[in-house]
């Protein structure tokens, strides 16, 4: 998670405006998602990871690190796609060919669209979507709510981090048991210096007279209708290319 | 005389469990001035900081802010607070917005200014304090030092008369506190009036104008710095010791002659070259002073 945080906030796109971004990845996303699979997943897939590492100069590395876990879990599901189970003679495991397909078929879809979504969150920050969940009508408060705890998952991710490194330090978790004692501790720990945290920072907030909104700037993104129409033209491309590969391949 | 920009007068405050944190406690904050509260660990410093700027209510005795006791009411505290801006010790607890420029945009919001105003505020706020590349970066990306200084940005931006600021050199390195001070001098030469906190007392003798020395809850001395720092007595019961710039300063007879008493390391230097340059200087004989005391 850190390390999607980090490329959010540091990539060559991270200052253009969400819907720059938004628009034309949720067309790649339909386009996965209407067309048919074996021709269209993979060139959905080569151009989002196209652009996200291309294009916003995010490390392949970190792209493919961050699709690592749908992709073992989509492999570890689809062998159960590609097989039947029959039951007319007792019991039996049989090979199915419509399986094996409708396995590779969802496979690849399912890689295309996350390799889509991969791209929105490895581009845009999490701010950034706050003035959008603001248009489309999401409650004030819990926009204000999803960015604070955004906020507070660092100072509490930081505080376990360190204080688990001090539990280690004095063998807190040499053996087993000592392990589950040490991390019940540095939970009901973290627990507390929540609450306190909570208590200190309303204190720092008051000083700056809060009154129970928290309003900030938002940071000026210009919007670029050329950007966003050189986007939507390669979704469009892909959307032409696999339609005429899928007449010209049977 | 006037009365003082803020006081404390008679201040009782107990924590809920009978702790008593502050008792029968006097203060004058005069404006213009430099006043560091100097006192041990856990003699009640942050607690009185925390009532001036109304977010501790005292048991007994009051805050006076322009020679007029400050009432608790809402509409009060926010003309209190729009006045006295007080930062945390710990940036985390006072940084709650997802980047910089925003966290910095908080408070001035607040005050209900236009949006364009608040965005020139928050531009000139970093300037001043040397922040500016730090505007667009996500708060938790920052590094300790950093998070210091845009957690002292976002009070600046409400551009408050006093400015409070709890222990805020704890925790930097030395070039993070020189740059710190730069910045606080800046805003006392514009005419800002500041306290802080802090249990060093070289940095209170290299900065203050007026020291109020704490101990157990109450302000046992406040008068000019040199002075303050000066009274063994008052500096033992408050276990603090003197600073060696001004006890080396004081062995070589500065200030003795009517000027002011060197505070800086490089001054204090100097008359000591001086010194030891010069013909029959008693420097030997105070030098084999000062080391004996710290053997």
């Amino acid at each position: 998670m850190r390390a999607i945080d980090h490329h959010a906030w540091s990539n060559r796109w991270s200052d253009r405006h969400p819907a720059e971004k938004l628009v034309p990845a949720l067309g790649l996303l339909g386009v996965a998602l209407v067309s048919p699979p074996l021709t269209t997943a993979p060139l959905v897939w080569v151009v989002a990871v196209f652009a996200t590492v291309f294009g916003a100069g995010v490390p392949l590395r970190a792209l493919l690190g961050m699709l690592a876990a749908p992709a073992l879990f989509l492999l570890a599901g689809a062998p159960f796609l590609a097989v039947s189970l029959d039951f007319t003679e007792g019991f039996a495991l049989r090979f199915s060919p419509e399986g094996a397909h409708l396995a590779l078929a969802a496979t690849l879809r399912a890689l295309a669209a996350v390799s889509c979504l991969a791209f929105l969150a490895l581009t845009t920050p999490v701010v950034d979507w706050a003035p959008l969940l603001r248009r489309i009508k999401v409650p004030a408060g819990v926009v204000e709510l999803i960015l604070l705890v955004y906020r507070l998952i660092f100072v509490f991710a930081e505080r376990a981090v360190t204080g688990r490194r001090a539990q280690a330090a004095r063998l807190g978790y040499s053996r087993f048991g000592h392990g589950l004692r040490s991390l019940a501790l540095l939970a009901g720990g973290l627990f507390q210096r929540g609450l306190e945290q909570a208590r200190r920072m309303e204190i720092g907030l008051t000083a700056r007279s809060y009154t129970g909104e928290l309003r900030v700037l938002r940071a000026e993104q210009p919007f670029s209708w050329g950007r966003l129409a050189l986007g939507l033209l390669g979704v469009g491309l892909v959307g032409t290319t696999s339609g005429l590969l899928a007449r010209a391949l049977p | 005389m006037s009365a003082p920009l803020l006081a404390a007068r008679g201040l009782d405050y107990r924590y809920p469990g009978g702790i008593v944190a502050l008792r029968a406690l006097d203060l004058s904050v005069e404006r213009g001035r430099k006043l560091v509260i100097l006192g041990a660990n856990g003699s009640g410093k942050t607690t009185l900081l925390l009532h001036l700027n109304g977010t501790f209510r005292p048991a007994r005795g009051a805050i006076w802010l322009d020679g007029q006791p400050v009432a608790y009411d809402r509409r009060s505290l926010v003309r209190w607070r729009c006045r006295v801006g007080l930062v945390l010790q710990e940036p985390d607890d006072q940084l709650f917005a997802a980047t910089v420029e925003q966290d910095v945009s908080f408070g001035p919001l607040n005050l209900g200014l236009p949006e364009p105003v608040v965005r020139e505020r928050v531009i000139e706020v970093l300037e001043a304090l040397q922040i500016t590349p730090l505007a667009r970066r996500a708060t938790h990306t920052l590094s300790f030092g950093q998070k210091k200084r845009v957690a002292i940005a976002g009070v600046l931006a409400m551009r408050p008369e006093i400015l409070v600021l709890d222990e805020p050199t704890a925790g930097l390195d030395a070039r993070g506190v020189t740059r710190l001070l730069d910045a606080l001098q800046k805003l006392h030469e514009a005419g800002t009036t500041l306290v802080f906190s802090t249990h060093d007392v070289e940095l209170a003798y290299a900065w203050a104008d007026d020291i109020a020395l704490f101990h157990e809850g109450a302000v046992r001395v406040q008068g000019e710095a040199a002075a303050v720092l000066r009274d063994r007595e008052a500096m033992e019961q408050s276990r603090l010791r003197p600073p060696l710039l001004l006890e080396v300063a004081d062995l070589l007879g500065a200030g003795q002659s009517g000027a002011p008493t060197p505070r800086s390391r490089e001054s204090v230097v100097a008359l000591l070259r001086r010194r030891l340059a010069g013909p029959a200087s008693p420097v030997p004989a105070a030098v084999t002073v000062e080391h004996s005391r710290h053997r």
